[in-house]
């Protein structure tokens, strides 16, 4: 690692200055947003504000799950992403299966149209895609969300990546022992993939969990609501309400994807790196 | 010796298809059917209760004539031109300053401050902004006019809201480009400046020299990237201004969104669709075309 150009001590001590500095930018509208979740309402707009808890009035979190139905919006979003994540892991293993260790007529022309759906933008198909899950008869119902992000190029590109470094050795030997291509894909391939698998698992666990134009788009009912959308509701109360109990229900939206960071942080950066080669 | 014997070609067609066929259908279903058919539905009129009416040409005249539509187009544009740049100028800037700490530890820190707001939920903290950036009750202001400036109309004005998302999606948006330049930066050999130090080349020589050049395919990469990004904007502005004042921020995303499904107007939202993926489609081709210029992929 080549650090030579602030080798002198001032220089470090100037730049880390300044990353704390903006470090404390990036993070003051966390804290804010915590100190104010647990204050009282009457305190909540209070200038000049203060970054640390003042008060600790845990009541706010109660009522974000007594004046909405915000159980049911976490259980909607954790089910939903874990379905997503789970299916999208199997649909794009085996496509990428296919696509690094079997060999079959076209196979490159295939994985090029592939990887020409990851140059389509969202915003472009988002009208076609809802008339499909009207006639697939999905309209309103979380499936809509799930049907949608089972097939992701990006994370069979990611697969295949890793898929294609194993030695085919691997496969020859265990084929000269009698094992089939199925035996082969779960025994050998999956495992030896693993970080890979997980680390588009990653990327497709914060893409679904923070996803907020789908939702918004293709469901109604409360019920069947996920927390970015229950939480724009929650907005809609500010007018009425109070913004520390708003607050709370932020805190809580942001518990899953601190979790994720905890323990995915070293899967991110390396998902994050090998997203952006070129192949 | 014998000759080793021809390997027999291997076919795996059979299995292929077995492992291939959910995610072709689900390609075929939802990336596929919906590019072919936003095309399509761009000459029909369709409100999804009757069968789509071809309308030949009806959609791209009201396109051509719809006042609004200049507005979408114009917005979205300056997006790109205020956000692009501060991608690719300020993430590069944070990634290099963080490259360049010596200690480990804080790295891992800095890294892991910059890039949170990009995996938290965005329409979540987009209440937080709003309220931060209130004008009369946010703290923003409230700080603001303690040094003594007026209070700032953050969400109200049309040219405030502009700087008001800006640091919004800067501030939500920018770690994924910080780590894309930070991974690039780790990545350039050090031998580099070691032939630098001993030609007594200075920091900044060091800088424009030896790690700009080197980081061009990165930097095309973000180019790239975020310009798709942000032709597509919608959160941003759906959540701080719902496209106000008035009609100052209403990106082509959100112009989308309203006409199909506040409108139910799908065959002429379709049309809108249809344009902004070819614009899309267009300035990523110029970019690839234009990349030959200045993208430097072989050092030897």
């Amino acid at each position: 690692m080549n650090r030579q150009k602030f080798r002198s001590n001032r220089g470090q001590r100037v730049l880390i200055l300044v990353f704390v500095l903006l470090s404390i930018l990036f993070l003051l509208p966390f804290l804010w947003t915590f100190a104010t979740s647990l204050r009282l309402p009457k305190d909540s707009f209070k200038l000049p504000p203060s970054f640390f808890p003042t008060a600790f009035v845990w009541q706010n979190y109660r009522e974000v799950f007594e004046k909405f139905p915000f159980a049911k919006f976490i259980l909607n979003s954790i089910f939903v992403t874990f379905t997503v994540v789970l299916l999208n892991a199997a649909v794009s293993t085996m496509a990428a299966y296919a696509f690094s260790r079997l060999r079959f007529p076209g196979r490159e022309r295939l994985f090029l149209l592939v990887l020409a759906g990851m140059m389509i933008p969202a915003q472009a198909t988002i009208i076609p895609i809802y008339i499909i899950i009207a006639k697939l008869g999905l309209v309103g119902s979380k499936w809509s969300l799930i049907v949608t992000s089972m097939v992701s190029p990006m994370s069979i590109f990611l697969v295949r990546q890793a898929m294609l470094t194993i030695p085919s050795s691997y496969d020859e030997a265990a084929c000269l022992d009698g094992a089939n291509k199925f035996t082969v894909f779960f025994r050998i391939i999956l495992p030896m993939c693993k970080s890979s698998i997980l680390m588009s698992g990653l990327l497709v666990f914060i893409a679904t969990w923070n996803d907020f134009l789908r939702p918004l788009i293709f469901l109604s009912d409360w019920n069947e609501m996920t927390l970015p959308i229950g939480l724009r509701q929650l907005q809609g109360y500010q007018m009425t309400g109070s913004i520390s109990v708003i607050f709370a229900g932020v805190i809580i939206s942001l518990i899953a994807p601190v979790l994720l960071y905890a323990f995915g942080q070293k899967y991110l950066v390396q998902s994050v790196s090998l997203s952006g080669l070129k192949s | 010796m014998t000759k080793p014997k021809k390997k027999r070609r291997r076919d795996d067609s059979a299995a292929a298809a077995v492992f291939l066929t959910p995610a072709m259908l689900g390609y075929a279903l939802f990336i596929a059917l919906p590019i072919v058919l936003v095309f399509y539905l761009s000459f029909t009129k369709y409100n999804l209760i009757s069968a789509p009416k071809w309308t030949g040409l009806d959609n791209l005249r009201r396109f051509l004539t719809d006042p609004s539509i200049g507005p979408a187009f114009g917005n979205t544009l300056k997006f790109v031109l205020i956000l692009v740049p501060l991608h690719l100028v300020l993430g590069l800037l944070i990634a290099y300053g963080i490259y360049c700490i010596r200690s480990s530890r804080l790295q891992a820190i800095f890294r892991g401050v910059v890039y949170f707001p990009s995996i938290v939920t965005a329409a979540s903290v987009a209440i937080v902004f709003s309220a931060m950036f209130s004008t009369n009750s946010g703290f923003v202001n409230y700080y603001l006019t303690r040094l003594g400036a007026s209070p700032v109309p953050w969400l109200t004005d049309p040219g405030w809201v502009y700087v008001t998302i800006a640091i919004f999606s800067f501030w939500k948006t920018i770690g994924t480009t910080f780590l894309y330049y930070y991974i690039g930066l780790c990545n350039i050999p050090t031998g580099y400046y070691e032939a630098a130090r001993i030609d007594g080349a200075s920091r900044l020589q060091n800088f424009f020299r030896i790690t700009v050049p080197l980081l061009t395919p990165t930097i095309f990469f973000v180019l790239i990237t975020t310009c798709i990004g942000v032709f597509q904007i919608f959160d941003e502005p759906y959540f701080i201004t719902n496209g106000g004042p008035g009609t100052a921020t209403v990106s082509v995303g959100l112009k989308i969104y309203r006409v199909a499904f506040k409108d139910m107007n799908y065959g002429y939202g379709s049309l809108i669709s249809a344009v902004l993926f070819l614009v899309i489609l267009a300035i990523t081709v110029i970019q690839f075309f234009g990349q030959k210029k200045w993208v430097v992929y072989d050092y030897e």
